[in-house]
């Protein structure tokens, strides 16, 4: 009954599970990088410096809205970089999710692997 | 129901237990022993490391098992009580279990554990009342289960087997009593134990709060950064426990997401008393804000909730031009910053001048009124009246929520969800008798704040009291005790039971007879200490009639001095001050201008004697004033404060018909013969409403004293006198004679034994006064007090004896 017990779980709810973990850990990412927010505010003044209509003489409104201008183009500097990032952390968050939940069908066979390449004697470090 | 020993969950379930801490850290530790073991062979190229590697996934795999599946089971679907059993339960129970055996399964998990600390349902008890019989379980499962539908439950868990157990017992009402809870509360702590679970598995779940990002696109605010606190910042690391789910929290919550969610005026204003939550709402809406998972408008999603520091505002800038023009700059900083709802907790420190406040209407009214600056307003109920009073545009400028004291269901979840930062901050458990205890002390003695608040704050200073960390109804009972210098709970003492059972004879050590008197008031105290009495009114109320120098007085500061501690306890309101209509403003004045009003004094000291003096002089609007009072021990004081009389005994003293009671003494009648008629007589002669006289709970006639009476009251005053001269070491003896003269000059037929006081300071204090100064006495000595000794000092300083009496 304790293997039986075991292997079911391991191979039936346990592996869903990993998935589970798998993507709460890609949609955290998602959530810290919030890609789509940088996406949909990629010309927005960075940190509303100099935000807000401005009246005045036209040299006034002039200068405002080249604060402005440089405000959303450093907005959308530090945005692209940003965006790489998140994409390159989300890419290997993926990765590594999937390579654990390959590993997952793979680790009971570990014992039997190790066992095997005790008996073979595999030491190619040796060589 | 049935048991199946052999399903794959209870199979499971034992595993688990195996596998219980602290063995899961074994396994954790073994996997990374083996693995290093092995690994460390391979270096030194021993092949043997490969074996040793793969084994460590043994250990690993357990180890995951046991976390991700046997820690927690989920239910099972085959409807059998296996597949609905607590894992940590079912794991423990032999093949053919008996009542017993859930119990010691009970006392060892944690949800059976939280029964034992918060409602005293220990292991031992639920051993001892558990049958061994394993026929009995049939019955226990089916109890069992229908606990878990009745409460909404997916498990049987720890919690549920104990309630099961207690109600499978065939006395189970009287372990009930014995530990101060009702049947109902048994299902309210299954259901408190499971909310705690889901509060701490929504507390570790992960949320979505935005990202990096989420603010970048919004203003930069170091003005709102200093003179505020941004409560939303709080939530970031998840402070769900901050904050409470009621059903009142959550309608205002909606409601100041609908104010801002739609296109009127930006603002809201929260109006409710003090302590019923508003700020409690401000952090339950910033925390909704901030949880991107909820159906939230989107230009209200992640919005920050800043609460502006009124006194930090004041002292950057104590000048009022300076401090409205740094008002301007921090609220244009929040408007342009574009994700900032600026919040004035106790916005009367905005709206009024004051210590600490200041009134920035001229600069606020005009913001409110444009509605655009997202602004939320916590006010207390009566301050926003009069402010409103004040300046009505500011009140149709707001959108008001009102916030409403919390009913007893309510107070009592929001104090299982807000103690637990109470629990960890002080180190102690809170038992939910100690919650009910709160909830109904507060409510009777905690008048300056509404529910919730109020039941909090006294179990939060309860903390105080705690036994071995723990806080019980006896804590709540002490902090109320201590707090207030009342007396609340039923006599445990041995000293305080002692006091009750012999209060007669402790009074009769400073007042002769008025038997009948002495005796109901004692039986009122009695009753009220031993739980008896009808809690909803005062302690008791009497009205004492006689003639005057009988002992009404005295009886009254005897209570005050025997049961309450000292004469001092005694509130005595003098009625012949109050003859006028207009009085009865006197009576109730605010405690602040007036600290002499009766309610002021009854507030400062709920737990007294209360003397009404020479009540049938008082005007007929005083008196109605009273009718409340002695009705429901409730009377409310010009602010409208309800001011409790509740833990008073009101004494009411009158002289009224005190030569008809001479009379009829006179012709020989007992007291208790003439009582009847006698009041009757003042009803019909129109000296009192009857409907006044029928709210006391007695009418005690005091009658004139004898001489023999005299005689002993006369030794009262003697035994003053030589209490008094302890210090000098002499002591005083007065001859029968002697006192027998005294008593023929002390006592007058319409002053009673007022004038005896006098004559004594005038025939032994003053003679032995003269012998002191001549120095014929000295300490250790005793001084005879002859009938020669009494007539000469009286002879001497003759003068009428029926002037005003010296003494109360």
């Amino acid at each position: 009954m304790f293997i039986v017990g075991f292997f079911s779980w391991w191979y039936g709810p346990g592996w869903l599970q990993r998935f589970g973990i798998a993507k709460q850990h890609i949609s955290s990412f998602f959530d810290y990088f919030s890609i789509d927010l940088l996406i949909k505010t990629y010309f927005s003044p960075f940190r509303q410096i100099s935000a807000g209509g401005v009246s005045g003489p036209i040299a006034v409104q002039m200068r405002a809205f080249f604060d402005q201008l440089i405000s959303r183009i450093i907005g959308a500097i530090v945005r692209t970089f940003m965006i790489v990032a998140g994409i390159i952390t989300i890419a290997v968050t993926v990765l590594v999710e999937m390579i654990k939940i390959a590993a997952w069908g793979l680790i009971p066979l570990a014992p039997i692997v190790g066992f095997v390449l005790m008996a073979i004697g595999w030491m190619p470090w040796l060589v | 129901m049935t048991f199946d020993y052999h399903s794959l969950r209870a199979e499971k379930a034992r595993i688990g237990w195996m596998l219980r801490k602290p063995t899961d850290m074994f396994l954790v530790v073994g996997a990374a022993a083996l693995l290093a073991g092995g690994l460390a062979l391979l270096s030194l190229g021993a092949a043997v490391g490969w074996l040793i590697v793969g084994l460590a996934a043994l250990p690993y795999m357990l180890f995951v098992w046991y976390r991700h599946d046997l820690h927690h089971l989920p239910t099972g679907k085959s409807g059998s009580i296996d597949s609905v059993l607590s894992g940590d339960i079912l794991g423990q129970l032999p093949k053919s279990p008996s009542p017993y055996d859930i119990a010691v399964a009970t006392g060892r998990v944690s949800s059976g554990l939280f029964m034992a600390a918060r409602f005293g349902i220990s292991p031992n008890m639920l051993q001892e009342i558990a049958s061994k019989d394993p026929a009995a379980m049939e019955a226990f499962w089916q109890l069992a289960d229908d606990i878990r539908k009745n409460d909404s439950l997916k498990h049987i868990s720890g919690s549920v087997c104990a309630v099961a157990l207690v109600r499978s017992f065939a006395g189970y009402e009287d372990i009930l009593a014995q530990i101060h809870i009702e049947d109902e509360d048994l299902d309210e702590g299954i259901k408190w134990q499971d909310h705690l679970r889901q509060l701490i598995a929504e507390h570790s779940s992960p949320k979505r709060t935005g990202g990096i990002a989420r603010d970048w696109s919004f203003g930069y605010i170091p003005l709102l950064t200093r003179f505020g606190q941004n409560i939303s910042a709080q939530f970031s690391g998840g402070g769900r426990l901050l904050t409470v789910d009621v059903a009142s929290h959550r309608e205002a919550i909606d409601h100041l997401i609908e104010t801002f969610g739609t296109g009127g005026r930006q603002n809201a204003a929260l109006v409710g008393k003090e302590g019923v939550g508003k700020t409690t709402i401000i952090h339950g809406f910033a925390e909704r804000l901030l949880d991107a998972g909820t159906d939230l408008p989107s230009d209200l999603k992640f919005r920050q909730v800043f609460m502006l520091d009124s006194s930090a505002l004041i002292s950057a800038a104590p000048g009022r031009g300076e401090l409205e023009n740094l008002i301007m700059r921090v609220l244009s900083e929040a408007y342009s910053a574009k994700n900032v709802i600026i919040c004035l907790d106790n916005a009367q420190l905005f709206f009024e001048e004051g210590v600490g406040s200041v009134d920035l209407t001229n600069v606020l009214l005009p913001i409110l009124e444009a509605g655009r600056l997202r602004l939320i307003l916590s006010m207390d109920e009566q301050r926003f009246l009069q402010i409103g009073r004040r300046n009505p545009g500011l009140v149709n400028a707001l959108n008001r929520v009102n916030v409403s004291p919390a009913d007893h269901k309510e107070t009592m979840v929001v104090m299982q969800e807000q103690l637990i930062m109470t629990e960890i901050q002080r180190n102690v458990t809170y038992m939910y008798q100690a919650l009910k205890e709160a909830y109904r002390l507060s409510e009777r003695y905690v008048h300056d704040l509404a529910m919730p608040g109020r039941a909090l704050k006294l179990l939060e200073s309860a903390a105080s009291y705690s036994e071995s960390g723990l806080v019980t109804i006896n804590s709540v009972q002490q902090a109320i005790e201590k707090t207030l210098d009342v007396k609340v709970s039923v006599a445990s003492s041995a000293q305080d039971r002692e006091t009750l059972l012999n209060m007669e004879d402790l009074i009769h050590k400073r007042m002769v007879n008025q038997t009948r008197a002495v005796s109901v008031v004692s039986d009122a105290l009695r009753r009220a200490r031993a739980g008896v009495r009808n809690e909803n009114r005062p302690i008791g109320t009497f009205l004492f009639l006689g003639p005057t120098g009988v002992g009404k007085t005295e009886l009254s500061k005897a209570l005050a001095d025997v049961y309450f501690g000292g004469e001092n306890r005694m509130i005595r309101i003098d009625l012949n001050e109050f003859v006028r209509p207009e009085d009865v403003s006197r009576l109730i004045a605010d405690g602040a201008d007036d600290p002499s009003s009766l309610t002021s004094q009854v507030m400062k000291q709920p737990f007294s004697v209360i003397l009404f003096d020479e009540i049938e002089k008082a005007a007929p609007e005083v008196l109605s004033t009273l009718l409340q009072l002695l009705d429901e021990g409730i009377l409310r004081d010009v602010k409208n404060r309800e001011v409790s009389f509740r833990d008073a005994i009101i004494i009411a003293t009158s002289n009224a018909g005190a030569d008809r009671i001479r009379e009829y003494v006179e012709r020989g009648y007992q007291v208790e013969q003439f009582e009847e008629q006698f009041v009757n007589e003042l009803i019909s002669t129109n000296q009192f409403r009857p409907e006044f006289l029928n709210r006391f709970d007695e009418i005690v006639v005091f009658r004139p004293f004898t001489k023999p009476e005299l005689v002993q009251v006369l030794d009262l005053i003697i035994a003053g006198v030589n209490k008094t001269l302890t210090l000098q070491k002499i002591s005083v003896i007065v001859d029968d004679d002697a006192k027998l003269a005294l008593v023929d000059k002390g006592y007058d037929p319409r002053l009673g034994a007022r004038p005896m006081r006098r004559v004594v300071q005038r025939a032994v204090e003053n003679t032995v006064a003269k012998l002191m100064l001549g120095g014929t006495v000295k300490p250790g000595s005793e001084i005879r007090i002859t009938k020669e000794l009494v007539d000469k000092a009286l002879a001497s300083q003759a003068v009428p004896m029926t002037d005003t009496p010296a003494l109360p």
